[in-house]
């Protein structure tokens, strides 16, 4: 899978607080590769997951997934391609209330057709792999800002993605488990050739990324969102 | 729908605390159901029961016809010499009496012809019989009440005993049991003075009403213009009977505010629901979910409360019917049921339709928040 995108220029916002969150942005995302998007709060990180999450359509410019220009598709391919080929983690707001750890991990194979009792195991696995397999059953009101973000990436990975797109995935955590969720990314991402995307702030990241790349370098001009 | 039960057991407080108010006003519907079938059953079953087409009242009784229409032996004659029809004599009056083992009774006088098509013939005992003209047939109602075959049955102040010869089934006008007799002791009962002791004298050659068997294309107008008598259908006549238009009035307006309030009490529910999980939604939405899917698991929740809840609610009215059937008029046969419950659960799903809007256009953006 390769993600490519051209001339991107995306505004948010109505009237006089209408903002340019990015401007004419060009940028590749190589397979089996992890790229770390780095850049000051407000520069654009989480939009530019959003457009490459067709989460978000732009204004103008391409987002080419495999060579197709997934910011053209209608709203159902896109939530298609969502539930199917991108995995992706929120930076906030991310578990479904009420439900477990595993529960979460099993929704999400839900909402994309896959049956739930086939998933289980690979969910407690993957589980156990952000170390929470000790909080299979705990509810996520009753977990830690750093468990529900590891929960997420377990619930991302789960599908076995093509395009991984992480928001700030270090953010709550220890330095331990930094590593440890960094390390996780990269064995993913070489594993199964998957396109990984994670915007941070955080060194641990960017030192085990195979690339960086600096948002304020992708826009045009350096009027990105503030 | 694996979602959606998840969701459900997740907040399982709250779908209790709302599936617990669709069993409250399912019961209620059921309730309402059957006390108006009951009631309606206690006030016309024996109307129900006659086996005519129509009933030909006196012209100019227009209301309350069994209690104001006397239609005399010319029209009836004039009925039977018509073509296509069959004709029969029907006197109705309420009356009081006492039998010989000190059981006080008021009971329905069906006065009809032994042997005519409107004689309801006897489940035990004997039936009507031109021999016997003082002898009765009682309904069950009355059996009930203590009244036996083989009793004398004095009716209150006018000097007329009657014999029990026999009994039939349910069978009821006005909330009063009926009994059946011949219509020449009716004609007795209906013109006798209260006070006065009987006398031999036969009485006014008069009934309420001709009950008729019109074949097809009978030409029933023709013949009241000649008759001087106002012809309707048996079902039309069913209004005559007294209190029966009130009480379907009352009834079915009670019915139907609770199929109003029903969609309100479930759509409110959800529309709360639908507004607190909106990050949820937009979740779901973000991890690609179509809008089909989220319509179709926040309907197939709503079926689970609803559905189960009326479930609830049709099993406590039906054990509330088999606790008072026997002792007030409640009648709730599974057809009524089904068809009760089946409303209750569309009204309830349609108060759920009304959210959906907001289901569909949720923004999985949401998730981004704002400016990022």
């Amino acid at each position: 899978m390769s993600l490519e995108l051209c001339d991107v220029t995306v505004t948010l916002g109505r009237a006089e607080s209408r903002t340019t969150a990015l401007r004419g942005v060009s940028a590749g995302f190589a397979a089996s590769a992890l790229t770390a998007l780095v850049g000051p709060s407000g520069s654009g990180k989480s939009t530019l997951l959003a457009v490459a999450g067709a989460l978000l359509r732009p204004d103008s410019g391409q987002v080419l997934l495999d060579g197709r220009d997934i910011a053209r598709l209608s709203p159902a391919e896109q939530a298609r391609l969502r539930r199917t080929r991108i995995g992706y983690v929120f930076q906030s707001g991310n578990l479904l209330s009420g439900l477990t750890a595993l529960e979460q991990l099993l929704a999400a194979a839900s909402v994309a057709g896959r049956p739930p009792r086939a998933m289980r195991p690979r969910a407690e696995e993957l589980l156990a792999e952000v170390g929470l397999a000790h909080r299979l059953r705990h509810r996520a009101d009753q977990l830690s800002g750093g468990e529900r973000q590891r929960i997420a990436l377990a619930r991302a990975l789960l599908l076995e993605p093509g395009l991984l797109l992480v928001d700030e995935p270090t953010a709550a955590v220890d330095r331990e488990r930094a590593a440890g969720i960094v390390d996780l990314l990269a064995t993913t991402t070489h594993r199964h050739g998957c396109v990984t995307v994670v915007a941070t702030h955080d060194p641990v990241v960017t030192r085990a990324a195979d690339h960086v790349v600096d948002m304020t370098r992708l826009h045009t001009t350096s009027a990105a969102a503030s | 729908m694996y979602l959606a039960l998840l969701e459900l057991k997740a907040a399982r407080g709250r779908f209790l605390l709302m599936g617990g108010v669709v069993v409250l006003v399912a019961a209620l519907v059921g309730i309402v159901s059957g006390f108006t079938t009951g009631l309606g059953d206690d006030t016309i079953s024996a109307l129900r029961r006659l086996p005519a087409t129509h009933l030909a009242f006196a012209r100019g009784a227009d209301s309350d016809q069994f209690a104001r229409s006397l239609v005399d032996g010319r029209a009836l004659d004039g009925w039977r010499a018509r073509e296509g029809v069959r004709a029969t004599p029907l006197g109705v009056s309420i009356a009081r009496g006492t039998t010989n083992r000190k059981v006080e009774v008021d009971f329905a006088a069906f006065g009809i012809e032994p042997r005519s098509f409107l004689d309801p013939g006897s489940t035990s005992g004997r039936a009507l019989s031109a021999a016997e003209p003082y002898g009765i047939v009682v309904s069950q109602q009355l059996v009930k009440d203590g009244v036996r075959i083989g009793d004398t049955l004095a009716v209150d102040r006018l000097g007329i005993t009657l014999t029990v010869r026999g009994a039939t089934g349910r069978s009821s006008y006005g909330h009063v049991a009926v009994a059946y007799l011949p219509v020449t002791a009716w004609q007795r009962i209906r013109f006798a003075t209260p006070g006065v002791a009987a006398t031999t004298a036969p009485p006014p050659r008069q009934y309420s009403a001709v009950a008729l068997q019109a074949a097809p294309g009978a030409d029933l107008a023709a013949a009241d213009r000649a008759l001087g008598t106002g012809t309707r259908t048996v079902e039309a006549a069913y209004a005559a009977a007294p209190g029966y238009t009130g009480e379907r009035v009352t009834m079915t307006s009670i019915q139907a505010f609770l199929y109003a309030i029903a969609p309100l009490v479930v759509g409110a529910f959800f529309a709360v629901w639908t507004v607190q999980r909106q990050p949820e939604l937009a979740l779901l939405r973000a991890l690609g979910a179509s809008r089909r899917r989220l319509v179709g698991h926040t309907l197939g929740q709503a079926a689970v409360v609803v559905g189960g809840g009326t479930a609830l609610g049709a099993a406590l009215a039906a054990g509330l019917g088999l606790l008072v059937g026997s002792e007030v008029p409640f009648s709730l046969p599974g057809a009524a049921l089904a068809a009760t419950m089946g409303t209750v659960v569309l009204v309830g799903l349609a108060g759920t339709a009304v959210i959906l809007r907001k289901v569909t256009t949720v923004d999985p953006m949401t998730m981004l928040g704002a400016g990022r």
